[in-house]
């Protein structure tokens, strides 16, 4: 296996033990399903504002009319109304949610492939990303 | 700028399109623009500005990053391992933002407009044959030593050292990780306070420093970009710092100019283009400095 990637992994000729430079098999595999949800997610979200952006002119709402606080008790009520609130902000919890996906996906995917401390490094992304969280919704009460 | 409700989403959009076009063509996320677009230009409070900046650089970084890991010129486990520290700078910087005076950040921003405008005046060409995406960053350097045994550099970490292999490449070892760990940290707190991407500091710290290709360093940067905005974004969204009328028409606008870009870079010359740029960005900081004097 000569396949190699920045930061890939190379297997040995036994494939027990990956040598520094080199891929295993599943890096490429991995990358690219993380690839395609990036994309996805993009498209996903642009999509979605894109349609909230057009129900905004549809009801003669301009930028400045001061956009409504962000509510997500009142997501799926917006959405179902369509309302273009309920359109924009979903777009942009999928555009904040995206790279928190990808991490996750890899985490999953070293998993799989026995990589621990990359493992570990994708959960502690994500404990991060939580305490944004928890922290903005303490501050915000 | 006042206008009607159509005219003023069209110019956001249109604005959004410029940020993405020049932030595509010189390797930047968009973040230094849209910014002083948003206060200078449509009079937004500063922190509004800054939260909608967050969310177009990161649509900028999902839509790149995917394209650099299927042609795989960033490196996901350095990414992922570095980005675990500019995620807490991120998110100790969107804590920090809500407590500074605007004016503060106004004067930080200024001297940012004006490095960054210095460092892109002394930029260098890159040579015909390099190869892959071209968003070097400014403040970078075209070619350093890459490899070198990274036991006998100082901030390379032994007992790290299975982990550091792992995340080096075939034709490039990891070196100095306490300083990628610290600028990190930094370019984390810049992101979430100035609402850009952070690759400035990133890129060199990557290439300079730890001995990470050039393209490879500003790849990997933009996949980033990603986690370090989204985590200060949060509590942007939360803190009630995200305009969605505004940031729709503009992140949509963003997202259209960084195609446009990509497409066209081939075709545009460069150096006018950069002087071009340098002028604005001049300006644009002679106007941040009078807004937060006044």
């Amino acid at each position: 296996m000569t396949a190699s990637s920045p930061g890939g992994l190379r297997t040995s000729a036994t494939g027990a033990e990956p040598e520094p430079g080199m891929a295993p098999s599943g890096a490429v595999g991995l990358e690219r399903s993380v690839a395609r949800l990036l994309q996805f997610g993009t498209y996903l979200s642009i999509g979605l504002l894109l349609i909230g952006a057009l129900l905004m002119i549809a009801n003669g709402i301009g930028p400045r009319s001061g956009g409504p606080a962000f509510d997500l008790g009142r997501l799926v009520g917006d959405l179902g109304a369509g309302r273009p609130a309920g359109f924009l902000w979903l777009g942009l919890l999928v555009v904040i949610a995206t790279p928190a996906a990808r991490v996750a996906v890899s985490g999953v995917g070293y998993v799989r492939r026995g990589e621990r401390e990359m493992a570990v490094v994708a959960g502690l992304i994500l404990i991060v990303i939580a305490t944004s969280v928890l922290l903005a919704r303490g501050l915000q009460g | 700028m006042p206008g009607g409700p159509l005219v003023d989403g069209l110019l956001l959009l249109v604005s959004g399109i410029g940020a993405g076009v020049f932030g595509s063509l010189l390797g930047l996320g968009g973040g230094i623009l849209i910014v002083p677009l948003l206060t200078l230009g449509f009079g937004l409070p500063l922190l509004e500005s800054v939260g909608v900046s967050l969310i177009c650089v990161i649509v900028n970084s999902g839509a790149a990053s995917g394209v650099y890991l299927e042609r795989r010129t960033a490196n996901l486990r350095l990414g992922m391992t570095l980005e675990l520290f500019t995620a807490i700078g991120a998110m100790a910087g969107g804590l920090i933002a809500f407590l500074l005076d605007a004016r503060v950040i106004e004067f930080i921003f200024t001297g940012l407009l004006v490095y960054v405008a210095f460092t892109m005046a002394r930029r260098r060409e890159p040579a015909p044959s390099t190869p892959g995406p071209s968003m070097g960053s400014p403040g970078s350097m075209d070619h350093v030593e890459t490899a070198a045994d990274p036991s006998s550099e100082p901030g390379g970490v032994g007992r790290l050292q299975p982990l550091l292999d792992r995340m080096s490449g075939p034709d490039y070892r990891i070196r100095r990780f306490g300083f990628g760990i610290v600028g990190s940290l930094i370019a984390g707190v810049a992101s979430a306070v100035l609402g850009i991407g952070g690759g400035l500091v990133k890129v060199p710290v990557m290439h300079v420093v730890m001995g990470v290709p050039l393209r490879v360093a500003t790849a990997t940067s933009n996949l980033m970009i990603g986690i370090t905005a989204s985590a200060s974004a949060i509590i942007y969204l939360l803190r009630g710092g995200i305009d969605p009328y505004v940031t729709a028409p503009t992140a949509i606008g963003v997202f259209i100019g960084a195609s446009i870009g990509s497409r066209v870079a081939p075709r545009i010359d460069l150096r006018l283009l950069r002087t071009l740029f340098v002028v604005i960005l001049l300006y644009t900081a002679w106007q941040m400095l009078q807004r937060a004097i006044a």
